[in-house]
C-alpha cells in the first residue's frame, strides 16, 4: 500500500514537470568570470519537448546591468534554442545573482525565471575605502587594511596619494595583510586625494579616498 | 532445529545492525543540514522567503526554529530516544518541503531550497528532487519498519 | 499505543527546539527585520527623505542613460558601473551630518541596495537608507 501510495506521488511529480512544453537543461547557472573580464555570459539552453510551437512573449531582466536575448521568436516542436544573458560586470564584487524572467504563451510554463550567479573574484579586500577628518579635527594618522585574497597572493604593495596635502605609508603585516596609514598635513581647509592602491605585478589599480570635510569633527 | 533459529537469530541481528546505521546516516544528515541553518539563519530565512507561500514574518519565525527541530530530531534517530516522534516530525517535514519545491518549479520560480545551506545552493532542481525523493523513500522505509512491529520493543 | 506514543514523543521534541529557537532568535534580534527582507532601520519613504531637506544626498544607482533623462534633483549618480569614477564626486558632496538616500527604479530594484550595502561596508559610512519604491514612488509623490 505504502509502495502504492510512493509510486503514485513519484508519478505526479514527474508528469508534473514533463507536462512543460519549454524544457530547459538548466535554469541557474554559475559563472566564475576572471578579474579582468567586463562580462560573464551565461547561455540558458531549452528544448520544445511539446507538440505545439511555442511562442516568447516577453523575456525581461532583473536589471539594466544584464541583457538578454532569444535566438528566435517562437519555437516549433522539437527544435531546440538557447537565451543568452550577458551580465556587465562593471565594477561589481562579490556573487552577484541576476535573473531573466521569460514569458510565454505555453499555458504549462508561462513564467520561467532564469538566474545567472557570477562569481567575481576579488583581488583585494579594502576596509574602509574612506577616510576622513572633520575640520580643525587632529591630523592624526587613520589606517586602512588591505587583505589580498588567498588566490592572488600579494607580495608588496604601491600606493600613491594624488595630493601633496596627504601622505600614505605602507606596511606589510604578513599573511597577505597591509597597513596604509594616511595622515593629512593640517585640516584646516577642505582638501581631498585619491589613493591609488596597485600591487605588484598586477595590471589592475584600487582605490581609496582621503578627505578633509567642511563639517567640524565628529565628536 | 537449533541450527535453523541460530542463523534466523544471526541474521535478525545483522538487519537490526543495518537499519541502526540507516538510523545514523538519516539522522547525520538532519543534524549536518540543521547546524548549517542554524549558522546563517537571516539566510535561510530568504530562502524560505523565496517559495513564496509563507509571509516574510512567519518565514522568519520558522528559520528560527525549523533547524533546531531537524537537530533535535536527528538526535532522536541516532540515540533511538523519542524515535518514533522524530522519525515522524521528519517525514512530515520532508513531504511538505517535497510539495512546496514542486509548486515552486510548476509555478516557474527557480530557487535554491536552502535545505542545506550554502552547500547545496548550486545544485538544479532535478538533483535536489531526487535527493529529497530518496530521503523520503528512507523515511517512509524507517516508518514502515516501525509500525510493522519489528523491533518496536528498542524504540523508546 | 503507538500512536499515543508518537504524539507525545513528538510534543516533547517540538517543545524542546523551541528554547533554543527563542534565544537565538533573541540574540539575532537586531540582525533581521521581522516586518521586511530588508531592515526597517534602512528603509526611507519618500515623504520621510524630503522632510530632511538638507540634510538629505540623494544617489540615483540607476544605468548612466536612466540619471540623464531624468533624477531627483540634485541627486548625484553612483552606480556599480563607474563606482570608482563616480565615487569621489559623491564623497565630495558627503558629509558626517548628512543622510545620504539611495534610489533606483522601482521597489523591485537591488542596485540601491546594493549601493547602500556598499557605502556602508567599504566607505563605512553611516546613515546610508534606501528609498522605499525608488524612482517610481518619487514620481508618484511628486
Amino acid at each position: 500500500m505504502k509502495t502504492h501510495i510512493f509510486a503514485f506521488t513519484l508519478s505526479i511529480a514527474l508528469c508534473v514537470t514533463a507536462r512543460a512544453g519549454l524544457k530547459w537543461d538548466q535554469t541557474s547557472l554559475e559563472l566564475h568570470p576572471t578579474a579582468t573580464d567586463k562580462q560573464a555570459i551565461g547561455h540558458f539552453k531549452y528544448q520544445n519537448t511539446g507538440d505545439k510551437p511555442v511562442k516568447f512573449k516577453s523575456v525581461r531582466t532583473s536589471c539594466g546591468c544584464t541583457a538578454a536575448q532569444t535566438q528566435k521568436e517562437e519555437v516549433p516542436a522539437g527544435e531546440k534554442g538557447e537565451i543568452t544573458a550577458t551580465f556587465n560586470i562593471g565594477e561589481r564584487t562579490g556573487t552577484q545573482v541576476k535573473t531573466v524572467t521569460v514569458e510565454t504563451d505555453d499555458p504549462a510554463n508561462v513564467t520561467t525565471v532564469l538566474t545567472l550567479k557570477a562569481v567575481i573574484p576579488q583581488q583585494l579586500e579594502i576596509t574602509p575605502t574612506f577616510v576622513f577628518w572633520g575640520k580643525g579635527e587632529e591630523p592624526k594618522p587613520k589606517t586602512i587594511v588591505v587583505r589580498a585574497a588567498k588566490d592572488f597572493p600579494v607580495k608588496h604593495l604601491k600606493v600613491t596619494s594624488s595630493s601633496p596635502d596627504f601622505q600614505a605609508k605602507v606596511e606589510e603585516t604578513g599573511n597577505g595583510q597591509f597597513k596604509i596609514d594616511v595622515q593629512p598635513q593640517e585640516t584646516n581647509k577642505q582638501t581631498a586625494s585619491t589613493l591609488t592602491i596597485q600591487p605588484e605585478d598586477s595590471q589592475k589599480i584600487f582605490y581609496a579616498t582621503a578627505r578633509i570635510t567642511n563639517a567640524p569633527a565628529p565628536q | 532445529m537449533n541450527d535453523t533459529s541460530n542463523i534466523k537469530h544471526q541474521t535478525s541481528n545483522i538487519l537490526h545492525f543495518l537499519w541502526r546505521i540507516v538510523d545514523v546516516i538519516v539522522g547525520g544528515i538532519f543534524i549536518y543540514a540543521g547546524t548549517i541553518k542554524v549558522l546563517d539563519p537571516v539566510q535561510f530565512a530568504n530562502d524560505i522567503d523565496n517559495y513564496k507561500i509563507l509571509p516574510w514574518t512567519i518565514g522568519v519565525g520558522l528559520a528560527f526554529y525549523l533547524p533546531w527541530l531537524e537537530m533535535f530530531c536527528g538526535l532522536a534517530l541516532i540515540l533511538r530516544r523519542l524515535y518514533l516522534g522524530g522519525l515522524s516530525i521528519l517525514t512530515a517535514l520532508v513531504a511538505v518541503f517535497l510539495v512546496a519545491t514542486i509548486a515552486a518549479k510548476v509555478r516557474g520560480l527557480d530557487i535554491t531550497c536552502g535545505c542545506f545551506g550554502h552547500a547545496s545552493q548550486n545544485w538544479n532542481f532535478p538533483t535536489h528532487l531526487a535527493l529529497d525523493l530518496a530521503i523520503f523513500g528512507v523515511l517512509l522505509a524507517l516508518s514502515f519498519r516501525v509500525v510493522s512491529g519489528n523491533r518496536l520493543q528498542d524504540a523508546v | 499505543m503507538v500512536k499515543s506514543s508518537l504524539v507525545r514523543q513528538a510534543f516533547v521534541l517540538a517543545a524542546l527546539a523551541f528554547v533554543p529557537g527563542v534565544v537565538q532568535a533573541i540574540y539575532f534580534g537586531n540582525k533581521v527585520s521581522w516586518r521586511s527582507p530588508v531592515p526597517a532601520s534602512e528603509m526611507v519613504t519618500v515623504t520621510q527623505a524630503r522632510a530632511w531637506g538638507e540634510n538629505a544626498i540623494w544617489v540615483d544607482a540607476r544605468p548612466d542613460n536612466e540619471f540623464a533623462r531624468d533624477h531627483v534633483p540634485g541627486a548625484l549618480p553612483l552606480n556599480e558601473d563607474r563606482w570608482s569614477e563616480l565615487l569621489p564626486q559623491f564623497l565630495a558632496a558627503w558629509s558626517p551630518e548628512k543622510k545620504v538616500v539611495v534610489y533606483c527604479s522601482s521597489e523591485g530594484c537591488n542596485a540601491s541596495r546594493e549601493v547602500a550595502h556598499r557605502l556602508r561596508k567599504e566607505a563605512q559610512l553611516a546613515n546610508v537608507f534606501v528609498l522605499e519604491g525608488g524612482w517610481e514612488e518619487w514620481l508618484k509623490e511628486k
